[in-house]
């Protein structure tokens, strides 16, 4: 883009923002959608959504109100995270049209879309004019996590993305402080901005306190960690193939460098910090005893305090850091765009046009901005009308500095891996990970897991998988710039 | 065309009462057979008829990306043969099999033998020991994961206390103490099995022939030996081949403690299978898998009845 057509989509965008013509076409979107499905009243479209709190948005918020709206009924199905690729594809393969709508992790869509599972969106897109006002999503959301060799097949619906969470009571210490900089020469840096920088304040931390609090914990289980170490790997770096060869590259001395800094700061971490999983590491934070942690946006939520008194979330722990926890992005400065959700339609469902209103409707500025600030919800900002709200920077005193880290992320975030059967490359880093906390050795783990990644791509095909990667690779946030 | 089957018409003629008597009395025979049928054929459609087709589907290519139903021939079969981790899953469930089989057996047993008299309240502990068998194997897992927990889990600090430090096992996650934890929520949960078949067996041993014995001046191992083991030995055969059928499907406890982790490391045939077939769908790989885990198993079975000489 040259300097003239910057300043005038700056200024449009500018001018646009001050006049609420954002608002306007949003407003727009959602009411077009409810017009047209009017013709559909007395139907019934089934939606496929993650199991538990997620589902509660379209249970109690936004089934009942499209029902209102539009005579549709919403059936959910609820499934767990981990089935529900299974699930969508063995319905496809059986062709029972038993799904009309689907939530997809958008890493799994280059799969679904290869399988035959997903419908295009693009013809129903234009035909409901809801083109304009889906480029209003935030550009990385959008512009890596809605379309397939160029088609749409989901609208992103969820700004998942890693953000570090951190006491600024504890960092802004004058005794941790004075301690930093007498071991380091300099002062401590508040965030800490890089991965050096963070293994020397959290060590000092907890050097300093005695572990009360630890200077920092993370979920290390595998199913996390696999996300972690993608972010974390491509920061110092790293790259997970040769684009030329297709070998795997994830032994490369970045690779093992995150691994041994991994072992490295166990040590300062909590005991038995590598079981933890998503509760483990929140539990620890809301409580006080971790001074940093990274995570998924609710962290940030749940730490304030915000929706906590919600019967549906009375097993989050109560938080004893409201009003303490500062938002940053992770060290390295690329938080992980981990899993998040997608909207789609199911190429068997036999009422596609309702089940696309219904997604276009729920995805829409209007509603999803009610959706994100849904206090026992687990959707996140994703959208920049989401990010510019009023309304939802009023929800708790440091929902501002919250926002502008989760857009910050939505800028620098790094896409999870997608190419063709991905899980079983991520398989591979889960069993890697695992086997890192058994005590085996970094580098052989990885030598083990870059052959066992080459003999999956082998057994794809070199060039078939080549050109998915390529295609993945080429998205402006698989790799950081 | 009439068959000449029971129909006075055909029989009658010269020797007509004597052939009449001879179909009735087929008939009768046969009717048993026609009684049984349908059960059989039920017995057919759902036993059989999922391993045809699971043999059928593993000839073919049916993956995640392909649907490839041209036949194959043993491709994956041959590809299973090289697949050592299919081989090392086969080698984990064997460990669960003999080291779980034997344990839970040997519990049972000793258990049986301790309710065996009528003591106070034994019905109460009869019923409080049955509780785990009751229990779904996954929750079981799931409860056995938070009691294994190194920070907040009871093992750790029960340990603890005779330690006189804090015990930072890492029961789920450190390669020493991953099949151990997995034994002992897989013996916990099933050994009331063994306990309750065998309490049944030992119940029904003729107490007269063990006092003649004690009287004979046999002692407790003789008269086990030779007087209860071979009265209890069609149920306990019984018992065995039930759980021994079990663990080798083995795949809920483990999936909730370690997912077969760390690596591969307590990956059992089911949870290969299932990560295979469900996971990635390699739908026909996973089938000549099956198969392959049938056959193994049906031989297996056959020697071990013959072993046991209880299928006579």
């Amino acid at each position: 883009m040259d300097r003239r057509k910057f300043v005038l989509s700056a200024s449009a965008l500018a001018g646009a923002s001050a006049f609420g013509l954002p608002r306007l076409a949003n407003a727009q979107a959602a009411k077009t959608a409810v017009e047209a499905a009017k013709q559909f009243a007395g139907t019934e479209i089934s939606i496929v959504w993650e199991a538990g709190l997620q589902s509660l948005d379209p249970l109690n918020f936004s089934g009942p109100l499209w029902e209102k709206g539009t005579g549709i009924k919403v059936k959910v199905i609820e499934v767990p995270v981990a089935e529900m690729f299974t699930k969508i594809l063995q319905e496809h393969r059986a062709g029972t049209g038993a799904y009309d709508a689907l939530n997809v992790i958008p890493s799994w869509m280059p799969d679904l879309v290869r399988a035959g599972a997903l419908e295009d969106l693009d013809p129903y897109v234009d035909k409901y004019g809801y083109r304009d006002e889906l480029n209003a999503i935030a550009p990385v959301y959008r512009d890596n996590q809605m379309t397939v060799d160029g088609k749409i097949y989901g609208f992103p619906d969820d700004g998942d993305v890693f953000i570090m969470y951190y006491r600024k009571d504890i960092l802004g210490d004058p005794k941790i402080q004075a301690a930093y900089k007498e071991k380091y020469g300099t002062d401590l840096p508040v965030p800490p901005k890089t991965w050096l920088e963070f293994d020397q304040v959290g060590s000092l931390i907890t050097e300093v306190t005695g572990g009360k609090p630890y200077g920092a914990a993370f979920f290390r289980e595998q199913a996390y960690g696999n996300f972690m170490f993608q972010e974390r790997f491509r920061a110092e770096g790293g790259k997970f193939f040769d684009a030329d060869t297709m070998k795997a590259t994830i032994n490369s001395p970045e690779g093992v460098k995150v691994l041994n800094d991994w072992v490295a700061e166990n040590k300062w971490m909590p005991a038995g910090v590598e079981t933890w999983g998503f509760v483990e590491n929140l539990a620890a934070f809301l409580n006080g005893d971790t001074a940093m942690t990274v995570s998924w946006p609710p962290y940030g939520r749940w730490a304030a305090g915000y929706g906590t008194d919600e019967e549906a979330l009375s097993w989050v722990p109560k938080s004893k850091v409201a009003g303490k926890v500062g938002y940053a992005l992770p060290p390295g400065g690329h938080p992980q765009l981990a899993a998040g959700f997608a909207l789609s339609v199911s190429s068997d469902s036999k009422n596609k046009d309702a089940a696309y209103l219904f997604i276009q409707w729920l995805n829409s500025a209007e509603i999803s901005l009610e959706r994100v600030q849904l206090p026992y919800a687990l959707r996140d900002p994703f959208r920049d009308n989401h990010f510019a709200s009023e309304e939802y920077k009023k929800l708790w005193p440091e929902a501002p500095e919250y926002l502008a880290a989760l857009q910050a992320g939505a800028v620098s975030g790094l896409l999870d891996l997608s190419i063709i059967q991905t899980d079983r490359y991520e398989e591979g880093l889960r069993q890697a990970i695992s086997r890192l906390w058994g005590g085996d050795d970094p580098q052989t783990i990885l030598d083990e897991t870059a052959a066992s990644w080459d003999q999956v791509t082998d057994k794809i095909g070199i060039d078939k998988q080549k050109a998915a990667y390529q295609a993945w690779a080429s998205k402006p946030n698989a790799y950081p710039k | 065309m009439n068959s000449g089957g029971a129909t006075g018409e055909t029989v009658a003629g010269p020797g007509g009462p004597a052939l009449l008597t001879r179909a009735s009395q087929a008939a009768d025979r046969n009717f048993k057979y026609w009684m049984i049928f349908p059960a059989v054929l039920v017995i057919l459609l759902i036993g059989l008829f999922p391993v045809i087709y699971t043999l059928i589907v593993s000839t073919q290519n049916l993956t995640m990306m392909d649907e490839d139903t041209t036949f194959h021939g043993l491709m994956h079969y041959r590809a299973l043969l090289e697949d050592a981790r299919f081989w090392e899953s086969l080698l984990h469930t064997f460990i669960f099999v003999v080291v779980a089989l034997p344990a839970e057996l040997i519990f049972g047993l000793a258990m049986a033998y301790l309710f065996l008299e009528r003591l106070p309240g034994r019905q109460i502990f009869v019923a409080l020991l049955v509780l785990p068998v009751i229990t779904s194997p996954i929750i079981a897992g799931a409860t056995w994961r938070l009691l294994f927990d190194n920070r907040f889990g009871p093992i750790n600090q029960i340990l603890g206390w005779f330690a006189g430090e804090p015990v930072p096992i890492l029961w789920t996650v450190d390669p020493n103490f991953v099949y151990p934890a997995i034994l002992i929520a897989e013996i916990w949960q099933w050994t009331p099995f063994m306990f309750l078949l065998l309490l049944a067996a030992l119940s029904n041993v003729d107490q007269s022939q063990i006092e003649a014995a004690e009287l004979d001046g046999a002692g407790f191992w003789r008269t086990f030996t030779r007087i209860v083991l071979p009265a209890i030995w069609p149920v306990m055969a019984i018992a065995v081949l039930i759980r021994a059928l079990d663990l080798f499907r083995l795949f809920d406890v483990i999936w909730a403690l370690t997912r077969g982790g760390p690596g591969t490391s307590t990956e059992t045939i089911s949870i290969y299978a299932y990560v295979l077939g469900f996971q990635q769908f390699e739908t026909s790989y996973t089938s000549a898998m099956a198969f392959l885990v049938i056959v193994i198993l049906a031989v297996s079975i056959t020697l071990i009845l013959r072993r046991m000489e209880i299928d006579r």
